[in-house]
C-alpha cells in the first residue's frame, strides 16, 4: 500500500516506438516503396515479421513507421476510406488525392497525434512515379525519395548522394540521369538496408521491397529479381510487385 | 449589402454552416469515416473542421508532453522546427522569400520544404513553426477565401483574410498550435503583409522576418530597405537576406523560394540554392551583383588569413 | 542542449590498402550561430599520425597542447617517434584520468604503423570522451554527424582502397554526412597519409 503521505504523480502514456526503416523512391515510370520486418521495443524483439509497407489499391502503396499499434489502426482507417470511395465513384483513388486525404486524416488527431511517419507512395494519373512523405500531424510534400525511422539519418545522407548525386559533379561533357533505371534503384535499396542493418540495432530480420509500375510498362529489369510476386488485382492498369529478402537477424 | 442580408433572410450558406456546425457533435466519432470524398477535407465541408482529443483532465499538456523537444529533446513526437521567411512591401509590390531547410534536433530531415504556401493566385503565406498547422490552416483559409469571393462576389481583403486566420487560430489559443505566418497579397488598399501568428499576434507592416534566422534576415533587409526599390532591387534584397540567414543559421538553409506579388497576383521568381549563391551568386537574374554572395570570395588574395587561390589550392569533390 | 553539440564538428577516418585517411569538417558554432569556417580539428601528431578531435571547441585546443607536451616528453625520453598503437594508449590514459570530470571530446586517430619487415599497416582508433578504445578495421566516425556518417561510410567504403579511391570515398562520406548535419559542415578537410607521403586537400562544401 503506497503511503498517502508522498506526493505521487501519475502521467497517461499511450505510446511506444517500434523501431525499424522504411523507405521511398520514385522513378520516371515506377515507384519503389520498402521497409524492413523487425519490431522491437528497447532491446528486446517482438516479432521479426511484421509488416510495414502496405498495398492500397494497384497504384498506390503506404509505408507506416514508428508506433505500430497506431500504425496498423491508421493504415486500416486509411484503407476503409479507399474500399468506400471505390463504392461512391466505381474508381480508385488518384494518389495525390490519396496523399490530401492522409494529410486531413493524420491532422485530425492534431491534438492526440498518431506516432507514426508515413511515406507514400505510387503513381501518380499523369504515369509518373511519385512519393509523398509525411510528418506525425499530417505536413507533407512531394519528393523523389526519402528514407524515414530509426535509421533515417543513417540511409537519407547515402541515399542524397546515390539517387539526387549531391556533392558529385558529372564528367566533362555529361549530366546526372534525372531518373535511374528499376535495376539500379533496387540494388541501391538492398544496399542502403544491409547498411543500416550492420549499423542500427532496431533494422534487420526481413526487407520487403514494394515495386509500383506505370500502365503499359513492360518488366524490363524485373523478371529476374529473386523472391519476386505479382500483387495486382485490376487489368490493364497499374502493376503492384513484392520483393522479399532476408536481413541480417543479430 | 449582401452579407447584411444573407445574416437575415436565412436563407444561404450561412444557415447551412450554422446547422453543419450543430451537427458537428453529434457525429464527432465518425468524422473523420465519412463517405466517399469531400474534397478530401472530410469533416470539413460542413462547417467548422473537428479534432479528437485525448481524455484527459488537460488535453494542451498531454499533447506538450509527447512533442514540445524545446522542454525535452527526447520527446517522441518531432515537430520540425528552424526558418527564415521574410516578406516586404515596397513600391512595386510584394517580395515574399523563404528558405527551405527542415530541423529535427540537429538532423536536416528535409532541404526541399515548400515554406511559401500558395494560398490561392493572389494570396501567399509563409511558414515558420509546426510545418502541418501551416499547411493544413493556410489550405483551409483558401477554401474560405473562395466561398468570400463566391458569396460576396468580390476577393477576399488580405486584411479579412489574415484576420480570419488569426481570429481562427486563436480560437485553439493554449492547445498547442505553432505557427508564425505572413500573409501577403494585392487588394483595393495595394500590396498588403500582415503577420499572424498563432499565440493571436495580427500585425500589419511594411517588412517581417520570421524564424531562427530572421535575426540574420533582417541585418540585412534593414540596411538595403527603401520604399522606392525598383523589382530587380527588391528581389535582389530578398534573396540576399535568406542567403545570409541560411549562411549562418545553422537551422536555415539549402535553398532560397523567391516569390513577387504584384497587382495581378504573385508570381514564382525562383529557387536558389544558397551554396550556389554562396561561390557564384544567382546567375543570369534580374538585380544579380555578377558574383557570390560569399565573404571569403570578396576578400580573396586581400588579407592574409585569405591568400590568394595559388597558395591555397582548393580541389572540388569530384564522381 | 547537449554541450557535445554547443560548437559542432565531426571527423572521420578511414583504412586503405597500405594508406588511411583523416577527414574532418571545418565549421565552428556557437549552438545555431555559425562563427568560423576555417577551425581545425585535425592535428598532426608525428609524420605518420594525425589526431581528430571533435567536440567542444574549448578542450579541442587544450588537449591539442597537452597531447603535444605529453608526446614531446615521450619522444625525448624514448629518443623514438611514438607508434600509433602506442599513441591510442596514451589519448585513452589521458582522457581516462579525467574520468569524472571529463573533456568533451570524441579522439579518432589514424596512423600508419611500422611493420618489422619495414613495410607499413594502416591504424585507425577512436574513443569515447573518457577514452574507451575502439580499434576499427574499416572505418570510424565521430561528432555530431557520427550516425549520418555510420550510414553513408557503411554504404561506400570497400576493403583495399588505393589512396586515391580512399580520398574520394571519405570526402563523399563526409560531404554528404554533414550536409544532413546542422551543426558540421561549412567546408571540408582531408588528409591522405601514405607510405612516404602526406596528401592534404581542402573541400568546397556546402555553406549554409
Amino acid at each position: 500500500m503506497a503511503s498517502l503521505a508522498h506526493p505521487q504523480q501519475r502521467q497517461f502514456n499511450p505510446y511506444s516506438e517500434n523501431g525499424g526503416t522504411i523507405l521511398a523512391i520514385a522513378g520516371a515510370d515506377f515507384s519503389v516503396i520498402a521497409g524492413d520486418t523487425r519490431q522491437s521495443e528497447g532491446y528486446s524483439i517482438q516479432t521479426r515479421y511484421a509488416p510495414k509497407v502496405f498495398r492500397l489499391t494497384d497504384r498506390a502503396v503506404l509505408a507506416v513507421n514508428g508506433f505500430a499499434a497506431d500504425g496498423n489502426m491508421f493504415v486500416k482507417k486509411v484503407k476503409q476510406r479507399l474500399e468506400w470511395y471505390r463504392h461512391a465513384h466505381a474508381k480508385d483513388m488518384p494518389l495525390r488525392a490519396i496523399a490530401r486525404l492522409i494529410q486531413t486524416m493524420l491532422y485530425a488527431r492534431r491534438f492526440f497525434p498518431y506516432y507514426v511517419y508515413n511515406i507514400l507512395g505510387g503513381i501518380e494519373e499523369d504515369g509518373t512515379g511519385a512519393v509523398y512523405s509525411f510528418d506525425p500531424v499530417g505536413s507533407y510534400e512531394r519528393e523523389a525519395c526519402r528514407a524515414a525511422g530509426a535509421a533515417s539519418s543513417l540511409v537519407q545522407p547515402f541515399l542524397d548522394n546515390q539517387i539526387y548525386f549531391k556533392n558529385q559533379r558529372p564528367a566533362p561533357g555529361t549530366s546526372h540521369p534525372v531518373h535511374l533505371p528499376l535495376p539500379t534503384v533496387l540494388s541501391i535499396v538492398i544496399d542502403s538496408f544491409t547498411s543500416a542493418t550492420e549499423r542500427h540495432i532496431e533494422v534487420g530480420d526481413g526487407l520487403e521491397i514494394y515495386v509500383v509500375l506505370a500502365k503499359g510498362r513492360n518488366l524490363q529489369g524485373l523478371e529476374g529479381i529473386r523472391g519476386m510476386q505479382e500483387l495486382t488485382v485490376t487489368e490493364d492498369g497499374e502493376r503492384v510487385f513484392v520483393v522479399r529478402r532476408e536481413l541480417k537477424k543479430d | 449589402m449582401n452579407t447584411f442580408v444573407q445574416r437575415f433572410a436565412g436563407s444561404s450558406a450561412s444557415k447551412e454552416l450554422l446547422a453543419g456546425n450543430a451537427s458537428i457533435t453529434e457525429d464527432e466519432d465518425f468524422s473523420d469515416a465519412a463517405w466517399g470524398s469531400e474534397a478530401g477535407f472530410g469533416s470539413l465541408a460542413r462547417g467548422v473542421p473537428s479534432f479528437m482529443v485525448p481524455s484527459v483532465p488537460d488535453p494542451a499538456s498531454f499533447l506538450r508532453l509527447h512533442t514540445d523537444d524545446h522542454a525535452d529533446p527526447s520527446c517522441r513526437i518531432k515537430i520540425q522546427h528552424g526558418t527564415t521567411t521574410l516578406a516586404f512591401r515596397f513600391q512595386g509590390g510584394v517580395i515574399v522569400a523563404v528558405d527551405s531547410r527542415a530541423t529535427a534536433g540537429s538532423y536536416v530531415a528535409s532541404g526541399t520544404v515548400k515554406k511559401v504556401i500558395e494560398i490561392n493566385p493572389y494570396l501567399l503565406g509563409t511558414m515558420a513553426g509546426g510545418a502541418a498547422d501551416c499547411q493544413y490552416w493556410e489550405t483551409y483559409l483558401g477554401m474560405h477565401c473562395r466561398l468570400h469571393e463566391l458569396r460576396n462576389r468580390e476577393r477576399i481583403s488580405v486584411s479579412a483574410a489574415s484576420k480570419y486566420l488569426s481570429n481562427l487560430v486563436y480560437s485553439y489559443k493554449g492547445m498547442g498550435l505553432s505557427m508564425g505566418t505572413m500573409i501577403c497579397g494585392w487588394d483595393k488598399t495595394g500590396p498588403a503583409v500582415f503577420y499572424v501568428d498563432s499565440d493571436g499576434t495580427r500585425l500589419k507592416g511594411d517588412l517581417f522576418s520570421v524564424g531562427s534566422g530572421s535575426t540574420f534576415a533582417y541585418g540585412v533587409l534593414d540596411q538595403g530597405y527603401r520604399w522606392d526599390l525598383s523589382d530587380e532591387e527588391a528581389q535582389e534584397l530578398g534573396r540576399r537576406s535568406i542567403y545570409a540567414a541560411g549562411h549562418r543559421d545553422a537551422f536555415s538553409g539549402n535553398t532560397c523560394n523567391l516569390y513577387h506579388v504584384k497587382e495581378n497576383g504573385w508570381e514564382f521568381i525562383g529557387n536558389y540554392d544558397i551554396t550556389t549563391l554562396h561561390y557564384d551568386g544567382p546567375g543570369n537574374v534580374a538585380g544579380s551583383p555578377g558574383h557570390g554572395y560569399g565573404y571569403d570570395l570578396r576578400v580573396e588574395g586581400h588579407s592574409s588569413a585569405n591568400p590568394p587561390p595559388a597558395a591555397a589550392p582548393v580541389v572540388a569533390a569530384q564522381a | 542542449m547537449s554541450i557535445m553539440e554547443y560548437n559542432g564538428g565531426s571527423v572521420i577516418a578511414m583504412v586503405g590498402k597500405d594508406c588511411v585517411a583523416i577527414a574532418s569538417d571545418l565549421r565552428l558554432g556557437n549552438q545555431a550561430l555559425s562563427i568560423s569556417s576555417n577551425f581545425q580539428k585535425i592535428f598532426p601528431v608525428t609524420d605518420r599520425i594525425y589526431l581528430g578531435l571533435p567536440g567542444l571547441a574549448t578542450d579541442v585546443t587544450t588537449l591539442r597542447e597537452r597531447f603535444r607536451y605529453r608526446v614531446n616528453m615521450y619522444t625525448i625520453k624514448e629518443e623514438r617517434e611514438i607508434e600509433p598503437e602506442t599513441f591510442a594508449h596514451l589519448v585513452s590514459s589521458t582522457l581516462y584520468e579525467h574520468r569524472f570530470g571529463q573533456y568533451f571530446i570524441e579522439p579518432v586517430i589514424a596512423g600508419l604503423s611500422k611493420t618489422p619487415s619495414g613495410g607499413v599497416k594502416p591504424f585507425i582508433a577512436a574513443t569515447d570522451i573518457i577514452g574507451c578504445l575502439n580499434f576499427a578495421k574499416d572505418f570510424v566516425v565521430a561528432g555530431t554527424a557520427s550516425s549520418k556518417l555510420f550510414g553513408v561510410a557503411e554504404g561506400l567504403w570497400e576493403p583495399d582502397l588505393e589512396p586515391e579511391d580512399l580520398f574520394e570515398t571519405i570526402s563523399q562520406s563526409l560531404l554528404n554526412a554533414v550536409d544532413r548535419d546542422a551543426f558540421s559542415g561549412w567546408g571540408a578537410i582531408v588528409h591522405v597519409i601514405t607510405k612516404d607521403k602526406v596528401t592534404t586537400r581542402t573541400l568546397k562544401g556546402r555553406m549554409d
